[in-house]
């Protein structure tokens, strides 16, 4: 009985390695600010918890006259 | 740069396979058919099991191979993980099949004592291995920084008191109360099994953000082999957590 049960657990974890491996991650999972960065970031518009945008650079004053 | 200055003088991982720095490596200008996948992680860990599974059986049935093995596979993963993490896809199934000679051979020898145990620890790192999978890719286990910090710190404190253990034994019992099946052994073993499941996150997130950001091919070899690395030390911690329990 007490093979047969782990057995059953080896080749059910097994199916499930073999299928769910193969699934991204939920966004829950991979969209966060406090993700390991392993490789170097690609990305350069960081999104806030509210849903507003962050792009990165210098800040540059706009003059009414250069509007014109 | 990480802001976080003792990751980055301690490594970034609690697996030492994860420990080497791939930051500069540049994708861009890889076709896509050159990427890492999630399937090919998936399928090369397979076919690495599949080997380690090929060396415990030979390993069970001649148990003579077990030291072999084991310092084979030993000399194979310090290889992969100092050498040429590139050619993975040469050493990574050569120690999947030695360190499943000695894995075959020493559970042999742990069913004689303790019957049935090997299908047991089998069935339980398995089975942390899927709903570890699961808690991941669900975002339950949220691997962080900080989380990668304690994890390091806990493998690298485990790795220093099992050596200076082995280099007392020389000399006399070495550090007994670790290896004894009282309260306090066994409660030993139940964190470093704890810390090895934990370390299996560390390498599905490895596989995932390396898919995600088109990692060379061999990549796919590396983190497969790294994922046995983490399920050989589970399945081994495992095993002795068992036979702790069976001889009481």
């Amino acid at each position: 009985m007490n093979t047969i049960f782990f057995s059953l657990l080896t080749v059910a974890s097994l199916f499930i390695f073999m299928n769910l491996g193969k699934v991204r991650a939920s966004k829950k999972q991979t969209d966060r600010d406090d993700r390991i960065n392993r490789f170097g970031s690609k990305r350069q518009v960081h999104q806030n918890r509210d849903g507003s945008k962050i792009i990165e650079g210098e800040a540059e004053e706009i003059k009414n006259e250069d509007q014109k | 740069m990480s802001k976080h200055s003792a990751l980055n003088t301690f490594g970034r991982s609690g697996n030492p396979a994860f420990t080497k720095n791939f930051t500069n490596t540049d994708t861009s200008s890889l076709p896509l058919a050159e990427r890492m996948t999630l399937d090919g992680a998936v399928n090369k860990t397979a076919i690495l099991l599949g080997l380690c599974f090929s060396g415990a059986f030979l390993g069970w049935n001649m148990p003579i191979l077990v030291i072999p093995g084991a310092i084979i596979g030993f000399i194979l993963a310090m290889v992969t993980i100092f050498r040429s993490p590139s050619k993975a896809g040469a050493t990574a199934p050569f120690y999947a099949l030695f360190q499943g000679m000695a894995l075959g051979g020493i559970t042999m020898f742990a069913e004689m004592q303790y019957p049935g145990i090997g299908i047991q620890a089998i069935g339980l790192t398995f089975g942390i291995l899927a709903s570890l999978l699961f808690c991941y890719k669900s975002g339950i286990i949220k691997p962080t920084e900080n989380f990668k910090l304690m994890i390091v710190s806990a493998t690298m404190g485990i790795m220093f008191l099992y050596l200076i253990s082995f280099i007392m034994s020389f000399f006399g019992p070495g550090i007994g109360f670790i290896h004894s099946n009282g309260l306090f052994g066994i409660g030993f073993s139940l964190f470093v099994v704890a810390i090895a499941a934990l370390n299996l996150v560390l390498d599905f997130d490895f596989i995932e953000e390396g898919a995600e950001k088109g990692m060379p091919k061999y990549m796919e070899w590396y983190g497969a082999f790294s994922l046995m690395v983490t399920l050989v030390w589970l399945y081994m911690e495992i095993l002795r957590l068992l036979m702790k329990i069976r001889s009481r």
